[in-house]
């Protein structure tokens, strides 16, 4: 009697140890090679505090051997799951690749930068921090941070062809035709003087003659020529401000009391010619 | 009397529409397999009724009620909680789905580890489903049960509330394509992978499985578990992995560490955007006009300084109705011909909600134009305008005048117009002398 109950408490307790049971890694060691097998690196990894960063080139390879057992047994156990996560904390990318593990708890991983796994993440020039992921239907899961590990940068995914309207586009500022140059004010006086010279030739042979203008306030001529200076006005006005269809409304209305002076005008000048002589 | 009450009873109808809870409309149909049980599901659906929207269950075979009739759609949202169907009444397939959606219909959809007509629809969305018969399972953490039931915790995402608990979730994961109308919206965690092994000895099976489809392992974060679409005519569809995230037992059950899980209040977020009512926005109007005036001209001349308004606003669910929203910071304006001859920043203006401007001068090009406005970012829907204007060259009078470099022709001008009013008034005015001496010769 006695005996069969401790039969079942040790099973009991075998039980309760394989639930309770959690994973060890041991061994944990990684070597990298050149193109060459010239080992450049190798080392154990301690599990309390990461390593140097890795640096891997182009064509290096990095081996990393270990091998897992049961806290409480010591012998090897092959889990579930036995995954590489390489993370890129700054991207937020991130790759797993399992690991092959025998079962006898020993695994083995090669990565050969010449012919990266498919489930190497993009990469830039930040560092990829490499766990272990470990879990299993009978163990408790864990995961164990290895080391930091420099790759070479890879090339980025073709986007899609939406993509870049999701932001913000680059400005396109419009070059516009520069301002028209001008000439210095000085020249353009200087020319215009020029063009008023003569002027003042004619003012000055005038002042040496005299002019004698008799009739200039007439009653018969002094319509027309205030008429004629009203053209001269128009004129002026048009060119500062009016529209064509405004100017030769004003013209035409202006015209006809011009016709009736200038014809006076013309009939008085005729009289005198004739007239005084 | 009769009157009365019939204008009452349609003042009611429409009173309907706009109390809507939703931007869209209330009506919801839901499509539930009849191995599943309205029951399980009473407060995912007890909350979307409190909420204000009306609910018609009808199994996927059921021919009545259809999702559209001779090409209109019968309800404003479809849920369909048919992950397991592979055949649907002849009104549901993935093309009457998808001209739903065109049809400002929004969807919500279950998927899981079978192959069916929703999940060759999710590759429609640029989602990549996982081989059939592998869920999604995680060992961490360390829990009591299945290791198919897994614990999400919830990243930050404008969709959902800030805080929000993990969320237990059972179903399969999907892959993303490239397309930005994506909106991933709960990923799975690191630890988690799709597999079918159910002991420890699937272990070489998987790292098989991971060699052989050359795309890697089905494992990690950049796989996703609900994941939304935004369609160019703004309606919405979320890809849920598994209908069990929307159940009572999942609501009630309490994670590993003993607080209640995040599932209720995660899936009314996530049934809030796709019946879009949080994340709706709209332009209410455009108008343009010249800086100084207020009035948009017949056209434009070249230089001229334009004025560019657009009025935004945003549906307020709590009250059901559209209010003015300032807080989009990155808009752009784009003034085109065939191409974009202006892009400048449309900032909204301190103190008037809901209105942005800027103010530009027109290219040195004329033409025909196009204001256009169009903002995409993830989440949000596409906010599009354009407005074309005619671009004239100046008129031979608005060219700059009285140039300095003209003073020599001016003055030259002037002189002609001075000179014959002085010669004409002379002329007239003068004495004629020489006359008498003629007259003298003739006699």
């Amino acid at each position: 009697m006695v005996p069969r109950i401790a039969l079942h408490f040790t099973w009991l307790l075998l039980a309760v140890c394989v639930h309770a049971g959690s994973l060890l890694l041991q061994n944990p060691r990684f070597t990298i090679t050149s193109s060459t097998a010239a080992q450049l690196r190798a080392d154990t990894l301690s599990l309390t505090e990461k390593p140097e960063p890795l640096k891997l080139e182009p064509s290096d390879t990095l081996k990393l051997t270990f091998q897992i057992t049961e806290k409480s047994e010591g012998k090897g156990v092959q889990p579930h799951q036995t995954f590489l996560r390489f993370y890129d904390s700054v991207s937020g990318e991130e790759g797993i690749q399992p690991v092959r593990v025998t079962p006898g708890g020993k695994a083995k991983f090669e990565l050969n930068m010449a012919r990266p796994p498919a489930s190497l993440p993009p990469t830039t020039d930040h560092p990829l921090e490499v766990s272990l992921i470990l879990g299993s239907f009978v163990h408790e899961p864990t995961t164990f941070d290895l080391f930091d590990l420099y790759v070479p940068s890879s090339y980025t995914p073709v986007p899609h062809p939406d993509e870049a309207k999701f932001h913000k586009l680059p400005l396109i500022h419009h070059t516009f035709r520069p301002e028209q140059k001008l000439p210095p004010k000085f020249v353009s006086a200087i020319f215009a003087a020029l063009v008023l010279s003569p002027w003042l030739v004619l003012l000055g042979l005038w002042s040496k003659i005299g002019v004698r203008v008799p009739h200039l306030f007439s009653p018969r001529i002094i319509p027309f020529t205030v008429l004629l200076g009203a053209f001269e006005a128009l004129l002026c006005w048009y060119w500062v401000d009016l529209k064509l269809g405004q100017v030769l409304l004003y013209g035409g209305i202006l015209a006809i009391p011009t016709i009736f002076a200038g014809k006076t005008a013309l009939a008085a000048t005729g009289e005198w010619r004739t007239g005084k002589n | 009397m009769r009157f009365f009450v019939l204008a009452l009873v349609s003042f009611l109808a429409l009173a309907n529409n706009v109390f809507a809870k939703s931007s869209t409309g209330d009506s919801v149909l839901v499509v539930i397999d009849p191995s599943l049980k309205k029951e399980d599901y009473s407060k995912f659906f007890g909350g979307l009724e409190e909420r204000g929207y009306q609910l018609t269950f009808r199994g996927p075979r059921d021919a009545h009620p259809p999702v559209e009739q001779y090409g209109i759609p019968g309800f404003s949202h479809v849920i369909l909680f048919t992950p397991e169907t592979k055949s649907y009444a002849s009104d549901i397939t993935p093309q009457s789905l998808v001209g739903l959606l065109s049809e400002n219909t929004n969807l919500l959809v279950t998927l899981s580890t079978k192959q069916t007509p929703l999940s060759s629809l999710s590759t429609e969305f640029s989602l990549i489903p996982p081989p059939p018969g592998t869920p999604l399972i995680s060992h961490h953490p360390a829990r009591s049960e299945p290791a198919t039931v897994i614990p999400i915790p919830v990243s930050e995402s404008p969709l959902l509330t800030p805080g929000t608990s993990p969320v237990w979730f059972s179903g399969v994961p999907h892959a993303f394509g490239n397309s930005p109308y994506l909106v991933p919206i709960l990923r799975a965690t690191s630890e988690s992978f799709a597999a079918d092994s159910l002991d420890d000895s699937g272990a070489d099976a998987l790292v098989d499985a991971s060699e052989k489809a050359g795309e890697g392992l089905w494992a990690g974060s950049h796989l996703g578990l609900v994941t939304g679409f935004q369609t160019l005519k703004n309606s919405r569809v979320v890809f849920a992995g598994g209908v069990e995230m929307f159940s009572d037992e999942y609501a009630n059950k309490a994670l590993p560490d003993g607080t209640p899980s995040g599932n209720e209040k995660f899936v009314k977020d996530i049934t809030a955007w796709a019946f879009r009512e949080t994340l709706a926005l709209r332009i209410d109007n455009t108008t343009h006009h010249r800086a100084g005036e207020e009035v948009p001209p017949e056209t434009y001349t070249t230089n001229d300084q334009i004025v560019y308004t657009a009025h935004i606003s945003a549906y307020d669910p709590k009250t059901s109705s559209w209010k003015p929203y300032s807080g989009i910071t990155d808009m752009q304006l784009e003034f085109t011909m065939l191409d974009p001859h202006i892009r400048i920043a449309l900032p909204p203006v301190a103190g008037e909600p809901g209105k942005y401007q800027v103010q530009f001068r027109a290219p040195d090009r004329h033409g025909v134009f196009k204001f256009v406005v169009d903002w995409r970012r993830k989440g949000y829907p596409l906010l599009q305008t354009s407005t074309t204007v005619p671009v004239v060259p100046p008129r031979h009078d608005q060219y700059p005048r009285f140039l300095s470099a003209a003073w020599p022709y001016y003055a030259g001008a002037i002189s002609t117009s001075v000179g014959f009013f002085l010669f004409s008034a002379l002329w007239l005015a003068g004495d004629v002398e020489g006359k008498k001496k003629k007259g003298l010769k003739t006699e």
